[in-house]
């Protein structure tokens, strides 16, 4: 590609996001603010969340539910995929059922129900979390445990009986990258759904900042919580999953 | 059998102790499910109704639901909420796919800030928005659905579009000049497979967004009635329609998907 075709395609991209700004700037003018805020007033709400310590507690309650969350669902989701490695014979019941089961259980009736079992509690939440993510880890590491080197295998087995040995220097190791990679999804999905399990009672958190927010019509704190949460994860990403990653990747 | 223990049991054993393993394990995941059942009764049993009704009051319910013309109608506007959703974002994503694919100078825009937007921004906060901004109505739902597919169409289509056979696309070229003629004899069928894992996956993310869109923002759909048996604390409404999406969900993937999948095409891209 050219240096002037990059460049194009550079302006255009850029272009597209000034432009998508400068229309909502002018929708927000010609429409009421109750339904349209400008993005000045979201941009100030936005600050807000992450400086007024009142909202800042909202902020972090979301960020730890959905980091202990993610670890939890990792280590439940590692337990359960590595059952039918140990014992051949429980494979059907990981796979094609508890795996099925809890990847097409709507998460909206988990909330539901989590409200209804456990009421409104920070245990709820994370209950729904967890319940929710746990699919997505066992998937990745089931997938994982397939694919490791049969051959290297055989020759650990060749090396030593002892079967707790074997795997923390053989199996743990290769099933590394499968774990990290199902961190990643985790919580690419669990700041999707943490507001999902707040929305339902609890208070304290993003989620029930937003539904607070809809609830007296306040549009700019609803805009402003869908960006925080865009920005929390991406600072997420950057600052832990990507260096995480690469310790990973270097070993 | 994938794991370690199995093949090198495998390779020591007569094939009929291998079928002997799988036979055993299928029998297990059966005892498992009536074991699940059984606990789940015997559950039910100490704890009040409203918290957890047994497996039987829940079958009567389900059977109840498919009689009953109200609750089966709600079922009926689930599915067309998310069937409108998936057409509209499978034709849309393909079209900002092939927009990326053929006009590079726009790839940029669409891959690198279009995409990653739509596909940051959750569900619920969609929902939330398109109540604000259309009320409480069917196109708010099925707005939320479209707008929370679309990068789940433009990631898949990209994909395949990438991974066409650059090889077999310069020989499309050297039968004809008719740009038109190699797009619809080569890039479409080699875009088959593409297309139903992307049709795959957005009906299995459709469900889960569906509800959440009729929960707060519909008058109808199973999301509606989760709304209901919320406020009159009827847990056995909301287990049956759990069940029912479970049922669905898993029913159509297993009967419908995979095996278009397998006869159409191989790639499972993008479904992670």
């Amino acid at each position: 590609m050219t240096i002037r075709a990059r460049l194009s395609e550079r302006a255009i991209a850029d272009g597209l996001v000034v432009a998508a700004i400068a229309g909502w700037w002018l929708l927000s003018l010609q429409l009421p603010e109750f339904l349209m805020p400008s993005p000045w007033q979201v941009a100030t709400r936005l600050v807000d969340l992450f400086v007024t310590p009142s909202l800042l507690a909202d902020v972090a309650a979301s960020a730890a539910r959905v980091v202990t969350a993610v670890a939890l669902a990792t280590i439940l989701g590692a337990i359960l995929a590595l059952i039918p490695y140990r014992w051949p014979v429980a494979d059907a019941i990981v796979r094609d059922r508890i795996t099925p089961f809890l990847n097409s259980f709507p998460s909206v009736g988990w909330a539901i129900l989590a409200m209804i079992w456990l009421g409104t509690t920070d245990a709820a939440v994370l209950f729904v979390e967890v319940v929710i993510l746990t699919p997505f880890c066992l998937i990745n590491l089931l997938e994982g445990l397939k694919e490791l080197d049969g051959e290297l295998i055989e020759m650990g087995a060749s090396f030593t009986r002892h079967r707790g040995r074997h795997f923390w220097k053989l199996v743990a190791p290769m099933l590394l990258p499968y774990v990290m990679s199902a961190v990643r999804i985790a919580y690419g999905v669990g700041w999707k759904i943490a507001l999902v399990a707040e929305l339902f009672g609890v208070s304290s958190g993003l989620g029930y900042l937003m539904l607070k927010a809809e609830i007296v019509s306040d549009a700019a704190t609803v805009y402003a919580t869908c960006f925080a949460i865009v920005l929390l994860f991406i600072a997420g990403e950057k600052l832990i999953i990507d260096p995480l990653s690469r310790v990973i990747a270097y070993r | 059998m994938p794991s370690a223990n199995s093949f090198t049991e495998i390779g020591r054993r007569p094939v009929g102790a291998a079928w002997t393993v799988e036979r055993r394990s299928r029998l297990a995941a059966h005892l498992f499910t009536l074991a699940f059942l059984l606990a789940w009764w015997a559950y039910s049993l100490v704890v009040p109704a409203f918290v957890l009704p047994g497996p039987v009051p829940v079958a009567v319910r389900l059977f109840q639901f498919f009689t009953t013309y109200n609750l089966y109608k709600q079922a009926l506007a689930s599915l067309e909420h998310i069937a409108a959703g998936i057409a509209i974002s499978f034709v849309v994503g393909s079209v900002l796919a092939f927009l990326a694919h053929y006009v590079p100078v726009l790839r940029l825009a669409i891959h690198g800030r279009l995409s990653p937007f739509l596909n940051s921004f959750s569900g619920i906060g969609w929902t939330l928005l398109s109540i604000v901004w259309f009320g409480v109505n069917e196109f708010t739902i099925v707005f939320a659905i479209t707008v929370v597919l679309t990068p789940f169409a433009i990631i898949n289509m990209r994909e395949g579009l990438e991974t066409l056979d650059r090889e077999l696309l310069e020989m499309a070229a050297s039968f004809t000049r008719s740009r038109w003629r190699q797009f619809i004899r080569i890039v479409l069928p080699g875009l088959v497979p593409f297309v139903f894992a992307t049709l795959r996956i957005s009906f299995g993310v459709s469900w889960k967004v569906a509800l959440g869109a009729e929960l707060f923002g519909g008058r109808t759909g199973l999301g509606y009635l989760f709304n209901l048996a919320q406020q009159n604390f009827d847990v056995r409404l909301i287990l049956v329609v759990i069940v029912i999406i479970i049922a669905f969900v898993y029913g159509t993937d297993r009967l419908v998907f995979a095996p278009l999948q397998a006869r159409f095409g191989r790639a499972e891209a993008g479904l992670a």
